[in-house]
């Protein structure tokens, strides 16, 4: 199913955490919604499941309005919130059974989705155990599996992975990639983790400040190229006062930042030139392309995001 | 039906595993009324077994005095102890606080003197009491009434003694005067239907008290589940099921009745059978089981729409705790839950008529207490019902305004 966002605002009071967002979401891929705290990741999804009013805009998914549709938008979508949305006092039985009863489900047909979502989460050895008392890992599982019972087309999910050990958080990756191969589901991966990000996405988008900063395949942006830089053992004063000379090179700390423009090689000539006068020795270079984490801080700053 | 049953079973599986809530819901009102049915009793029976007690200095040891002193030893609600008459006042008051006795009652030297003479003396009175001060205007009026009571039997007794000779030259039996006054006076307690018990009693007036009592208290577990859905992302979830207010509010109301429901019932048989198996009386039921239906519904609507209210408005449980908490202790106060209300004075019972509480403790009166039916219960059904609509009116206006988005939820 395609989602189509047009011009989307949304504002809490005074706080506008939407700031006109339109962007396609391909189809039958999963798409990693990429952000900082506070970017608005929690808030475009919420829009997207039809749970938060936005104050203006368009949301058209598979050709259906938002506005009017939302029950039929509803109906072939699921939330999985970053929160453990369950009960702790039922065990693990008793709230998908809840869940499941409470899309419509009854009988054999209840029995079929819980068996399903059980096997996903792979739940089996502890369904009988109150949700208080599972592990975190345990917890994200049934949190998932409970949000595949009414076994969407479109499937959000928040932050799926969050307090989790590396175990836990390897089988989700799996099951969520298996989920989408298996049964074409469109999946919005929101997250600010971004190997993660990496590892399942098929597309990205990169939200900051309410924005779309970046969205592609994942291929393509991961096959931009930064910035070069170079990390150099020490960086005696001598040598620093050369490499302010050099044009087209920033210096921060022991790193040497290179744009990608057409003096490129120039500046490099240069740079190393310096370099072998002062006898400097390099401990890293960094051609600038395919590391996600490089390119979102560039795009959305090295600030500190206070929540 | 099926998601009604799901949200009924979901809710009674959550609240029977929730130690607190049984403990707010069953055990706390089960305690307030053993307590108090069972402490409170003898301030309604007329055979009571505690007595007043009071200690007598007999200064004057005259025939009028021995017989004031055997009047009050015969009055069932006196405990009468002497102290030797040589005390002076200050050794008579220090046995104030050295005993449990309330009041000292000095019959002065001059008393047998003064009944005799019918002139009253200046200076000192011939009868001095001399009262502990944490004792209340109350049981100082009693205890005043029945020295007054008493005081004028003795006279009546000297008297016919002394005109003995003239009453028999009249044929008048001097017994006749000696009656006591409260043979010439008859308690009726009045109902509505036919009275079901002797007398109205402990139980008769606790178990309605808290019963209504607890029965507000079901904004502890309403309000906690609520905001835990809300903070734990439950409620984002339902929403995205589709699970429209009404349906929310209803999965909310449905159980919550039930429990108030199953309450009403196990403290009217705390009251019929535990309370009488630890020595109390026993609650009596009266002859309206609708009418008793009736108000229980009521209340238990009012309590629940409250709650929600409490529970929408509130950001924290602890904020709901609190604001719910105290609304609670504020409106039982008020309200006739803690004081009866034929203690309070005028302006405190029109007070006490705003309280949701006090029209469902006349309720259960009406029905428990006065026997009354189901007419007699409408008034107080109609003024529940109205403000539980008001409550849920507002409930289901801030929902949809949290729900829209334009309040951060």
């Amino acid at each position: 199913m395609t989602i189509r966002v047009d011009h989307l605002f949304k504002s809490y009071g005074a706080n506008l955490v939407l700031n006109d967002v339109s962007l396609d979401f391909r189809e039958g891929a999963i798409t990693g919604l990429l952000g900082p705290n506070g970017a608005g990741k929690t808030t475009l999804v919420s829009i997207l499941m039809g749970i938060v009013a936005k104050d203006r805009g368009r949301v058209l998914i598979d050709g259906l309005d938002l506005d009017r549709d939302r029950d039929r938008i509803q109906a072939r979508a699921s939330i999985v919130p970053q929160s453990f949305a369950f009960y702790p006092t039922l065990t693990a039985r008793e709230n998908l059974e809840y869940f499941g009863a409470l899309y419509g489900f009854k009988g054999r047909r209840l029995k079929a989705r819980m068996d399903a979502a059980i096997d996903a989460g792979s739940l089996q050895s502890f369904l009988g155990k109150r949700a208080a008392e599972l592990s975190g890992g345990m917890k994200r599982r049934l949190n998932l599996a409970i949000g595949l019972l009414n076994e969407p087309a479109i499937l959000y999910l928040d932050e799926p992975t969050v307090g989790v050990d590396a175990q836990s958080r390897s089988y989700l990756l799996d099951r969520i990639d298996r989920i989408n191969r298996e049964r074409g589901t469109t999946i919005l991966y929101a997250s600010h983790y971004m190997e993660e990000i990496e590892q399942i996405s098929q597309d990205i988008a990169i939200i900051d400040g309410g924005r779309i900063i970046l969205h592609d395949r994942k291929e393509d942006i991961l096959a931009r190229r930064g910035a070069v830089t170079l990390t150099l053992q020490r960086l005696p004063g001598s040598l620093k006062e050369a490499l302010d000379r050099v044009a087209g090179l920033r210096v921060e700390a022991e790193t040497l930042v290179l744009d990608r423009n057409e003096d490129l090689n120039r500046t490099l000539a240069g740079l190393f030139d310096v370099l072998a006068r002062h006898g400097a020795e390099v401990r890293a270079l960094n051609w600038g392309n395919g590391h996600l984490e490089a390119l979102f801080l560039e795009l959305t700053e090295r600030t500190l995001r206070d929540e | 039906m099926n998601r009604i049953y799901h949200l009924l079973k979901k809710e009674f599986l959550v609240i029977s595993r929730d130690v607190h809530a049984v403990a707010v819901l069953f055990v706390m009102p089960m305690a307030f009324i053993l307590i108090m049915s069972l402490a409170m009793q003898d301030l309604f029976t007329t055979q009571s077994p505690v007595r007043i007690p009071l200690l007598v200095s007999n200064r004057d040891g005259g025939k009028p005095a021995t017989a004031l002193l055997k009047t009050l030893r015969e009055n069932a609600s006196f405990e009468v102890k002497d102290i030797p008459a040589t005390w002076s006042d200050a050794e008579a008051a220090a046995a104030l606080n050295d005993d449990d006795a309330k009041f000292v009652i000095l019959i002065e030297d001059h008393f047998s003197a003064v009944v005799r003479d019918r002139k009253p003396r200046t200076g000192r009175k011939p009868l001095v009491v001399l009262v502990n001060p944490v004792v209340g205007t109350q049981m100082q009026l009693i205890v005043q009434s029945v020295l007054a009571n008493a005081l004028g039997k003795v006279r009546i007794e000297v008297m016919t003694k002394e005109m003995s000779p003239l009453l028999e030259l009249a044929r008048i039996d001097p017994r006749t005067f000696r009656r006591p006054s409260e043979a010439h006076i008859e308690m009726r307690f009045v109902t509505r239907g036919e009275q079901r018990f002797r007398a109205p009693n402990a139980v008769q007036q606790s178990v309605p008290a808290w019963l209504v009592f607890s029965m507000f208290f079901i904004v502890i577990p309403i309000s906690n589940t609520f905001i835990s859905e809300r903070s734990q992302g439950t409620l984002q979830r339902l929403r995205s099921i589709r699970l429209s207010r009404g349906i929310l509010l209803l999965g909310k109301m449905l159980p919550y009745f039930f429990i108030n429901l199953i309450q009403v019932v196990l403290m009217l048989l705390v009251g019929m059978f535990l309370v009488p198996a630890l020595g109390g009386s026993a609650l009596t039921l009266g002859d309206s089981p609708a009418g008793l239906a009736l108000i229980a519904a009521a209340v238990s609507f009012s309590s629940i729409a409250l709650a929600l209210l409490i529970a929408v408005v509130a950001r924290t449980t602890e904020q709901a705790t609190t604001l719910g908490g105290l609304l609670n202790i504020v409106f039982a106060a008020a309200g006739g839950i803690m004081i009866p209300k034929f203690v309070m004075p005028a302006v405190m019972r029109k007070v006490a008529e705003l309280s949701p509480m006090s029209w469902g403790l006349e309720g259960f009166l009406d029905i428990l207490l006065r026997n009354g039916g189901v007419r007699d219960v409408l008034p107080e059904c109609l003024a529940l019902v109205a403000f539980g609509a008001v409550m849920l009116l507002l409930t289901a206006a801030i929902l949809k305004k949290q729900f829209e988005g334009s309040v951060s939820p």
